[in-house]
């Protein structure tokens, strides 16, 4: 098999005394849709932080394509489109701004980028909204704002944090299905969720983190033939809680005896 | 500790309440929530000037009460400009009316316009009444906080004036005369919500407010020098029917009527409209206004609202004419993408506007006041080689300075701090071509013009032989702005929350900031008769803006203290 398109080896974070990573090492092959999964506060978001640039004080080594990212930021931001989760954008600007915004700091050739930007906002609805300003939008619209910055340069990989938020059903069916059509083409997919029905859906692999650490790898018949015949829904709770969630239903239940 | 006080008096005829089928316990809930948020909510008068600080506001009401009690001083001048009393008291009813709705709307719609309200209140079992009477009550409760101390001066002056009767009457008369100033925001806040969406009607207000500051700071300036004028000594309210129309009259005549009874009919019908007026006028806002203002503020959450489509054009582009400027002025493409950031944001952003303007205003009305005030001859007939003159012209020109520090400063503020990560995430090679794009937006945008009234000015009122000072103030003007944001300008544009807690280092470097602007304006001071040297100079400065500029642009990841923030 060819190299790894991302690599990541060792992989410490601390925030403090906090361990948010503790020794994550993952290899992901090109045209792989990854679902990447985990608790609150598992080390999630730590992780596509580091890929994406966001955080540089980290341990260890990831390398994109074979360039290291502490090396070489640029050369590997270059192969990214990072869509955050929970729409955090300048919202005085009108997508048009804000895309035209984004195009400029990949460096993407005007016209080209123009015409991008008008075929997406196009190809989600939204073109007649293309000069509004963001904050009377909802946030599905904003959503699909931000998906289109990601795509924008046509990177090679793609992560996407929480990238159904806020969509309604129809435009939930067509992110994912431009995932399957993205991985298709190529593309590599880091994608982050809650949606556990979403995740197993879309999913070449899961990886599963929690405290830090990778605790189950692999596709989802793989998970399924580890942890029992469930929905990941399940595969999840297992792995990850404390104690029966059932109980806490209950717990919940008994506070009314009063 | 104040609110308890407010609550307990709001709450003590709870029995009547009860009669008229209000859930006194739901009231007194509502009512201790709201008046706990108005607490860590910073009242706009102080907004202009606020400096954030970590610490979570708190006690907002005490800054509110001594902020309305500095604005009350403000109205004794009714007592001091003229000697007939119905004319006092007209002025100084028509300043408290005013005022009073002035700082109301600023200060208070964020509140009445609450659709927290909606989600949170109205789904639980809670009667109309009640939420009505909280509405009522948290009204009276936050006028209580502003009108008593925006009356004390006043209280007292009457008192000393006037004897102790006519400070009771004053004191009472208060009450009317609120009740119409609520009147009349009500009607102002109908209006506007029957023109406009609730969120143009929030930029709207702050517009407001940014006047609001201004207008108060004119008046600290203009009305002490208004007085001992003729004109004003002179002038008395007419007593007929016309002054009538005007509210302000009611109150001052009713007033005079109280102190000193007489048969005059003027002061009579004064009485009566100052009681009858205000009872007519909350008689509508409770039969007409409130009901209409409820089902405003039920449809405005009812449903996220998609925006109106306007109709327009793929291929039109808004504002196309700052796009050719951005390409004009900016090399690389992440230049350009922070020049138009920062464009837009500073035309947009609520909080940007909020924090910059009102310098500006106060920049203004001193600017005019110094031309205003400095003889009329002084600037027909400027003489180049007078010392005076140049002094002027050098202070007009380079005063604009601190205008353009301030924006600077502010630049990399932004309550939106957190979609900053775009920076983080795209391949930037050099951060500070972003750097030096955004604070070539805020030359252009904020200065040029400026720079450009100078000139003409300049050139009306000296004649082309001020073009190679003006020149030379211009470019040195550039030159501050470029060096003050190569050493203070280290964090992306919009991308850092405001805090109190500043960086080491900021007190030298502010210190810096404001000595170079003084050197330069001296240096020009020095050579300001002398053209060969003022040509000198101005290529220097050339020179210099060019390698300040170029060295801004050239920085690196590692000139940057920013880093993501995300808390």
């Amino acid at each position: 098999m060819a190299n790894p398109i991302i690599s990541i080896k060792q992989v410490y974070k601390n925030y403090g005394y906090k361990e948010v990573l503790k020794n994550i090492n993952l290899d992901i092959d090109a045209g792989q849709v990854i679902g990447y999964i985990g608790p609150n506060g598992a080390g999630k978001s730590t992780t596509v932080k580091i890929l994406c640039g966001l955080i540089s004080d980290y341990d260890g080594t990831v390398l994109v394509n074979g360039i290291n990212l502490k090396e070489n930021p640029i050369a590997v931001k270059k192969m990214i489109g990072y869509v955050p989760e929970l729409a955090e954008l300048y919202d005085v600007l009108t997508p048009l701004e804000f895309l035209g915004l984004m195009a400029n700091l990949y460096e993407i050739d005007e016209a080209i980028a123009t015409e991008r930007i008008h075929k997406m906002m196009q190809a989600f609805g939204l073109s007649d909204n293309i000069n509004q300003r963001m904050d009377t939008f909802s946030k599905g619209m904003k959503q699909k704002v931000l998906i289109s910055s990601g795509l924008l340069h046509n990177p090679e990989i793609i992560i996407l944090d929480e990238p159904l938020s806020g969509l309604d059903a129809n435009s939930v069916i067509i992110v994912k299905e431009l995932i399957n059509r993205l991985a298709k083409e190529g593309k590599t997919i880091f994608y982050c969720s809650h949606m556990m029905d979403v995740v197993e859906k879309v999913s070449d692999r899961i990886i599963l983190i929690n405290n830090g650490e990778v605790i189950a790898d692999g596709s989802f018949h793989e998970l399924q033939s580890q942890q029992g015949n469930k929905s990941l829904e399940k595969i999840f709770a297992q792995l990850t809680a404390q104690e029966a969630l059932s109980d806490t239903a209950d717990q919940l239940i008994k506070a009314f005896d009063n | 500790m104040i609110n308890r006080f407010f609550i307990k008096m709001a709450l003590l005829p709870t029995a009547f309440y009860r009669k008229i089928g209000v859930n006194s316990l739901q009231l007194k809930a509502i009512l201790s929530a709201k008046l706990v948020m108005d607490d860590r909510r910073p009242a706009s008068i102080q907004y202009a000037r606020k400096k954030k600080t970590d610490k979570p506001v708190s006690g907002a009401s005490w800054g509110t009460i001594i902020a309305s009690a500095f604005l009350g001083l403000l109205f004794l001048f009714a007592f001091l400009v003229t000697d007939n009393s119905l004319t006092q008291f007209t002025i100084y009813f028509s300043f408290y009316i005013f005022i009073l709705a002035a700082t109301l709307i600023t200060d208070f719609t964020s509140v009445l316009i609450d659709i927290r309200d909606n989600y949170i209140i109205l789904p639980k079992p809670v009667n109309d009444k009640t939420v009505l009477l909280s509405r009522l009550l948290h009204i009276a409760i936050h006028c209580t906080k502003v009108i008593l101390p925006l009356t004390l001066s006043g209280l007292i002056m009457v008192g000393v004036k006037y004897g102790l009767l006519a400070t009771l009457v004053l004191f009472f008369l208060f009450l009317p005369a609120t009740l119409f100033t609520i009147f009349l925001i009500n009607s102002i806040y109908v209006l506007v919500l029957k023109l406009t969406t609730p969120e143009k009607f929030k930029n709207l207000i702050s517009s407001f407010q940014i006047f609001f500051s201004v207008g108060i700071y004119a008046a600290y300036q203009v009305i002490p020098r208004l007085m001992g004028n003729a004109f004003f000594e002179k002038y008395t309210i007419p007593k007929n029917i016309y002054s009538l129309l005007i509210p302000s009259c009611w109150f001052a005549g009713a007033w005079k009527f109280l102190t000193s009874p007489s048969g005059d009919w003027y002061f009579i019908s004064a009485f009566i409209l100052s009681i009858v007026m205000p009872i007519l006028s909350i008689l509508i806002v409770i039969k007409y206004f409130a009901p209409s203002f409820n089902r405003k503020l039920a449809l405005i959450s009812g449903s996220e609202q998609a925006p109106v489509v306007k109709q327009s054009k793929k291929t039109y582009i808004p504002h196309s004419w700052v796009y050719r400027l951005a390409a004009w002025v900016t090399k690389t493409s992440v230049e350009k993408a922070g020049f138009l950031q920062t464009w837009f944001m500073t035309g947009r952003s609520r909080d940007f506007k909020m924090k910059i303007y009102p310098g500006f205003g106060y920049l203004a009305v001193l600017i005019f006041l110094t031309i205003f005030r400095s003889k009329k001859d002084r600037f027909t007939n400027i003489d180049l080689k007078n010392t005076g003159s140049i002094l002027l012209i050098l202070s007009l020109i380079y005063f604009v300075s601190f205008a353009i520090m301030q924006v600077l400063a502010q630049l990399s503020f932004s309550d939106k701090y957190k979609a900053s990560w775009i920076y983080y995430t795209t391949p930037v090679r050099m951060p500070g071509e972003l750097i030096s794009g955004s604070v070539k937006a805020a030359i252009c945008k904020f200065y040029l013009p400026i720079a450009i009234i100078i000139t003409l000015a300049g050139l009306v009122f000296v004649g082309p032989g001020i073009i190679p000072n003006l020149l030379l103030g211009i470019s040195n003007q550039l030159l501050v702005s470029f060096t003050i944001a190569y050493i203070g300008y280290r964090e992306f544009p919009f991308s850092q929350m405001e805090t109190g807690k500043r960086k080491g280092g900021t007190f030298i470097k502010g210190l810096i900031s404001l000595f170079i602007p003084f050197l330069l304006a001296f240096l020009h001071y020095m050579i300001f008769k002398f053209t060969v040297p003022v040509f000198i100079l101005l290529a220097l400065s050339i020179i210099a803006n060019w390698l300040v500029a170029g060295s801004i642009a050239q920085r690196g990841w590692k000139y940057f203290n920013g880093k993501y923030r995300e808390d």
